[in-house]
């Protein structure tokens, strides 16, 4: 018996000459939650699209519950739902007439359809707005009423896009916390984000791609001990502080990692208190104003800057979001 | 097939809830014919002098001939915007027929295309249009009408389905259906062009449909060509041609991804 969720080897695909998933490895075990993280444009979308039978690879083999994307491409839909990144509903439908339509669909009579409809509709809260049609509701209904459509037929895996970009933090905790009792139900996740923190709550691994290409791979304890132990920020009063200080410290043979935008200098601390001291010494000494000087654990955001030389790029998101639905 | 027919109802009842939804869109459907009929009856009308009919029993046929055929680019248009909704792509991510799915969206837009024409047609009959037939050229006009918007309707889809924005439909219909619409003897005679549009107008498709609808509810003949003179067999062949076209092409684009 196969336990591999799923199982891909080598996968590839090229938008004209451009590699945007690249020669791509990726094994989920069954009943497993697996995050790919990467930054915008780093393939992430493309790679579950291939896994979805949505997109047909250029290159290398994927197996979703056992069965080739390509060759069984039925029976890997029939097996697999997919939450994409933009809501797969139809606009001009009510929610509830989105999740019956799509209940019957999977080969359900009215009645179960209606049945299931409310069952979902209650478990994502969205009784209150069932009857209003999909483009008159807010983001973040929309993004529930969405995940509730992947559930209509419990699938063997889940695959979420990037479930909670746009939502509100409120929002966030109503899917994360439907996506631990998935879990805890038997559910296999692959899930998709470029909030570092969210794979760090919800996955088992984590896989870092950018460019298309696998960086790192392991838990999110596994990944965070390639980046070392504790850390000390020191934030600069202002950008001249900061490269004043910057300099300052590195001459004084101090390992760092800088983060210009947010005036941050971060300093390796393997001796965690002991290097504190040593730090807000030398920052002391040179007189140079600053916010603020704390030790704290390595974050997922280190061991991107670690392993891949620059920060995940998610800052603009909306703006990207935007710009990829009118080439879409 | 009993999955077929039962995914392809759901899919269409979906099509039509769009109309009563936002019934705006019924307006790109009818909007044309009614202004054409207004230009063409009551400002240009008066100095059109047709041979042996009046202008009026002379345009309603083409009017109707050229609101289908500009269906097409309304086809095209809904489709290229209805393809970008990612409700397609979570019926392409279940276990529905891509078939099924095709054929809703082409019922869906047939429809629409159905409820334009009676509203053009009653149009006509209101302002006094009265076309006669009898009961066996009725059945022959509504075959030959049905299977021609079955074909248009598919043409429709495809050209949505392969261009990247509905504004591109736009412009290509305006550059192409347009000016089809214009030769094929809709307004004024074929007969009385310059030769270059006369021998395109003598051979396009709309031609022979504008020459059916002619020769079925007002019996008048149009002549110049081997499709002009038997209308009806050249608009048989023009549709299972486009039938026989637009089907595999709209197919086969639809399966291998859109935009990609
Ligand atoms: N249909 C397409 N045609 C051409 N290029 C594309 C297409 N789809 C995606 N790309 C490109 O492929 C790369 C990967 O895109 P993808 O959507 O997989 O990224 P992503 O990781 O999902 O990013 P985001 O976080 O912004 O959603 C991007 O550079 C994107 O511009
Ligand atoms: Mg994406």
């Amino acid at each position: 018996m196969n336990d591999l969720a799923i199982e891909a080897t080598g996968l590839t695909k090229l938008f004209g000459d451009f590699k945007a998933v690249d020669n791509l490895d990726l094994q989920v075990p069954k009943g497993t939650v697996v995050s790919l993280l990467g930054p915008n444009g780093a393939g992430k979308t493309t790679t579950v699209r291939m896994l979805a039978t949505l997109l047909r690879p250029d290159s290398g083999r994927a197996k979703v519950n056992g069965y080739d994307v390509v060759r069984e491409a039925g029976a890997v839909r029939r097996t697999t739902s997919l939450t994409g990144q933009f809501a797969a509903l139809d606009p001009n439908l009510t929610c509830r007439e989105n999740l019956t339509l799509i209940a019957r669909l999977r080969g359900m009579d009215r009645a179960t359809a209606s049945a299931r409809a409310d069952t979902l509709l209650e478990r994502f809260d969205a009784t209150e707005f069932a009857s209003r049609l999909i483009k008159q509701v807010s983001g973040g209904e929309r993004r529930r009423v969405d995940l509730a459509a992947s559930l209509i037929e419990q699938p063997e895996l889940l695959v979420l896009d990037e479930p909670t970009t746009g939502l509100d933090p409120r929002s966030r905790q109503v899917v994360w916390t439907t996506v631990r009792e998935l879990v805890a139900e038997g559910i296999t996740l692959l899930l998709t984000t470029q909030y570092l923190e969210e794979a760090d709550a919800l996955a088992d691994r984590i896989v870092l791609i950018d460019h298309g290409r696998e960086i790192a791979a392991g838990t999110p304890a596994e990944l965070k001990a390639q980046v070392g132990e504790q850390r000390i920020d020191v934030i600069a009063a202002d950008t001249p502080a900061f490269e004043q200080l910057s300099k300052a410290l590195a001459d004084q043979g101090f390992e760092t990692t800088l983060m210009p935008e947010l005036r941050r200098i971060s300093v390796a601390a393997p001796n965690e208190v002991l290097d504190l001291t040593r730090v807000s010494q030398a920052v002391a000494a040179t007189g140079i104003a600053i916010d603020e000087i704390a030790l704290r654990r390595p974050t997922l955001d280190d061991a991107f800057i670690a392993l891949t030389g620059h920060a995940a790029e998610s800052t603009d998101n909306q703006a990207d979001d935007q710009a990829k639905e009118l080439v879409a | 097939m009993i999955t077929y027919a039962r995914e392809t109802t759901l899919l269409t009842w979906r099509g039509l809830r769009a109309i009563t939804r936002v019934p705006e869109r019924l307006l790109d459907v009818t909007i044309q014919p009614v202004v054409f009929i207004l230009l063409f009856l009551y400002v240009f009308g008066a100095a059109i002098q047709v041979h042996g009919i009046s202008y009026k029993d002379f345009l309603f046929p083409g009017i109707i001939a050229q609101s289908l055929a500009f269906g097409i680019m309304g086809t095209g248009t809904a489709t290229a915007n209805d393809m970008r909704e990612g409700v397609v792509d979570r019926f392409r991510s279940m276990p529905v027929g891509r078939l099924s799915i095709i054929s809703g969206q082409v019922m869906g837009q047939l429809c629409e295309q159905l409820l334009g024409l009676v509203i053009t047609v009653v149009l006509g009959l209101i302002l006094g249009w009265r076309p006669s037939f009898d009961l066996g050229h009725g059945l022959e006009l509504f075959g030959l009408v049905a299977l021609s918007m079955l074909a248009f309707t598919w043409m429709g889809v495809y050209v949505g389905m392969v261009v990247r924005s509905s504004d591109a439909v736009q412009g290509v219909g305006f550059i192409v259906i347009f000016p089809l619409t214009f030769m094929a003897g809709t307004f004024v005679p074929i007969a009385k062009m310059d030769l270059i549009p006369r021998t395109i107008g003598d051979w396009d498709p709309i031609s022979a449909f504008v020459a059916t609808l002619r020769k079925l509810t007002e019996n008048y003949p149009s002549s110049g060509s081997w499709p002009l003179d038997h209308p009806e067999l050249a608009m048989l062949i023009w549709s299972l041609v486009l039938l026989g076209l637009f089907v595999p092409l709209a197919l086969r684009r639809f399966n291998k991804g859109l935009a990609s």
